[in-house]
Formats: structure tokens, sequence, C-alpha cells
């Protein structure tokens, strides 16, 4: 098995919280008939994908020497290694040992297969420990399902720890600041009150204040895999559907490196939806990417021990309680 | 063959293909309309109409002609 009961909590909190689903790669990363190696919590995984669209994520080590699989031979319904041959179905199975047919590695499930799921264009993955193989229960965000709500996905890889980037999500307060320009996050007081309101899923972090005007409220939603909502208005020039939330999830790379996947949402029907996707595509997706960017260039720019020398205030409380939750999680994975 | 760029930055991954001149200007005057006529369906029809930018046959903007332009364009 690759995902250990024995790794450190501090590891653990490093490269990702275990027992649960994590976002990987889009899903167009991995074409049909195609192989795709990824990092994701810190090892190597095999994306492999069937000509009939079944996906399939592997440990990428041949069983027999370490290999990786992901230079091996897509053959269908099976990887072979490029080094000897060894033959793995897509649970992990060796089925065929070529240089030495009936050998005893032959029918034994020897590479950890990760269950996945495809939701919103993306590929999800469960990701267990030794005591917890089987997937923990997984309720898809809201915003994805929903008819009548249409989404873009955007994902984008960035030189930044997990943490940091899901922190910055459950901070509202920066986009009154590093977002002040931008077509969408101009607007409102550059102070406020914040307060921390529970929920069955998670909670809120929200201004006491301001509504509807800046990025003025956030949910940590907690559903078997870790994702934020939260809700930017646009400028009248948006057009008709009122303001766009966002769904964010985090994959943890490893220690220094994720992959964001935001989800740029509107509550939209009918030619409301078509003229919103057709401006997205033209004009606002360019802007919404040029905010991004701005997260990216300060997150990236954050010191390796920003956590560790800092002085908050109210306005973080919503940082202090997820890594609260994180650092629970972490704990109780390690045994 | 497995793929190992890092990092994947990619401004637009909405597109199917770069906006031709004429989709450029329907956006940016969208945009214009929006902002100074309102956002009903008959504010949009008049806005183009009044700004002489036209529907791709040529003629002034109906409902059904933009609605039929915006599926092409947005679905």
């Amino acid at each position: 098995m690759t995902l250990s009961c024995h790794d450190t909590a501090e590891h653990i909190y490093a490269t990702g919280l275990r027992n649960q689903w994590h976002p990987v790669v889009p899903s167009s990363f991995v074409a049909p008939g195609a192989l795709r190696k990824v990092t994701a919590l810190g090892e190597q995984w095999l994306l492999f994908r069937r000509a009939d669209g079944t996906l399939a994520m592997l440990d990428d080590r041949c069983p027999h020497r370490g290999a990786p699989l992901s230079l091996g031979k897509h053959l269908g319904d099976r990887v072979a290694c490029w080094y000897h041959g060894v033959e793995v179905t897509t649970d992990g199975t060796v089925c065929a040992v070529p240089g030495l047919p009936g050998c005893n590695l032959e029918g034994k499930k020897l590479v950890t297969s990760l269950p996945v799921q495809e939701a919103g264009g993306a590929i999800l993955a469960y990701f267990g420990d030794e005591e917890h193989p089987e997937p923990a229960e997984l309720t898809l965000p809201g915003p994805l399902t929903d008819p009548g709500t249409d989404a873009f996905l955007c994902y984008a890889e960035w030189n930044v720890p997990w943490r940091y980037a899901v922190e910055n999500l459950l901070d509202p307060m920066h986009g009154a600041f590093l977002h002040h320009e931008s077509h969408s996050m101009y607007d409102g007081d550059t102070t406020a009150k914040f307060r921390i309101r529970e929920t069955d899923r998670g909670y809120f972090f929200e201004k006491t204040d301001q509504r509807g005007v800046n990025f003025d409220w956030v949910e940590l939603c907690r559903t078997g895999v870790d994702w934020v909502d939260l809700e930017i208005p646009y400028p009248p020039s948006g057009g008709p559907g009122g303001p766009f939330g966002i769904v964010g999830m985090v994959c943890p790379v490893d220690e220094r490196r994720c992959g964001v996947f935001f989800w740029r949402y509107r509550r939209v029907q009918d030619w409301q939806r078509d003229t919103w996707r057709f401006l997205y595509r033209t004009l606002i997706e360019q802007r919404h990417w040029e905010v991004l960017e701005q997260d990216r260039v300060m997150l990236e720019a954050l010191p390796a021990d920003a956590d560790q020398r800092e002085n908050l205030y109210q306005h973080d409380l919503g940082v202090v309680r997820l890594r609260r939750l994180f650092r629970a999680d972490a704990e109780a994975q390690h045994h | 063959m497995p793929d190992a760029t890092w990092p994947y930055l990619d401004a637009h991954q909405s597109r199917t293909h770069e906006p031709t001149p004429y989709e450029d200007k329907l956006a940016a005057t969208l945009e214009e309309v929006f902002t100074e006529d309102g956002h009903e369906l008959t504010d949009v029809i008049r806005g183009l109409n009044a700004r002489q930018v036209h529907a791709p046959d040529g003629a002034p903007w109906t409902e059904e002609s933009f609605r039929a332009e915006m599926h092409r364009l947005g679905a």
C-alpha cells in the first residue's frame, strides 16, 4: 500500500489528509486510451483510461521491481511495465508475467487501485490509508450537480502548499486588497467584522456588516471531499443572472505544490445561460484568470515558514478554525 | 505517454477557438448594452440594433435570431 497509517501527523498535514476524496486533475487530461502520470498526496500515481472512457488510478509502481507503470504500454484493459513486461489490470492485479508464465505473482492484487469518480470535468479519487481502504461517502457540491446552475472549471498548478491555497479561500478580506484592481472585487468596505457560523457540513466565515458587494462570505464544506462555496457579484456588464459563485477545491500534490480547482458557476438558464457562456469564453474568463494570478503570485511568494511566524487578528478566525480542523484530522490519522 | 509538464497555467480553458473579430465585437457590445441599457431581452435586442451591430445574416436582431446565435456561441 502507498498511504501508510504510520506516517507522522506532520507528514499528513504537509501532504494532504487521508481517508477522504480529493480532486486530482481535469478529466480532459486523460484521453480515452491514454495513460497519465500524476503526483498527489506526495505519491506517484498512474491514471489509466480505457477506450470506452472507464478510468482507473493505480500506484505508479510495478510490483516486480518498482519501475513506473506510467512509462509502460497501454494495452486496452491493462498496462504492461516497460521494464520486464509485467501486466497489471485496472484493479491492480498482476495478470501476466510474460518472462515467466505461471510465476506466482500472477493473479495477485499487488498494486493499490484508488476508487475514482468524475464530476464537473474533474477526476476525484479516494485516498484511504491501510485501515480505511473503502471509500468514504461522497456528496458532490450542489452547484456542480444542480440543474439550473451552469459551471466552467478552471484548473491551475501552483507552487504553494495545499493548505495555504485553502487558507486563502477562508480569508475573504484579501479580496478588498489583493484583488482591488479587478473586474469584480473593486467595491465595498476595506474594514469588516467577521463571524463564524457552524453548519452541519462545515462552517461559514462571513462579514457581519456587508453582503453581496465583494468577496463577503465563504462556506467550508466537508462532504467526503473538502470544498468551499463563495459568491462574488458581477458588475452590470456581466448581464442577467446575478452574482457568480465559486466552488473551490485543492489537490495536495506534495509538500510544496498543489492543484487548484475553481468552478465558476452561475444560476442561469435559457438565453441568459448561453449569453453568460459566450461572454465568459470571449471576455470574462481572461479577467477571472488575472484575479487568480494575483493569488498565485502572492501565495507563491509566501516564505515556507509563513504560518510559523504570524500575528493574526480578527479577520483570521476562519483560517484558525480551518487549521484546527485539519490538524485534528492529521493527528487522528497518524497511529 | 505521460505528460510531465508543470505547472499547467492556461488562461483560456473554456474556449474551443480564438474568438473571431465578429465575436469580439458582439461580446464587447453586449457588455456595453448590459451596462447602459439593462438586462431584459428586449433591452438587449434594442441595444444591439441601436448600435448597428447586426445579426450574422446582416439583418437587425430579433429575439429569435439572438437566442439562436447565443445558443450557437454559448451552448
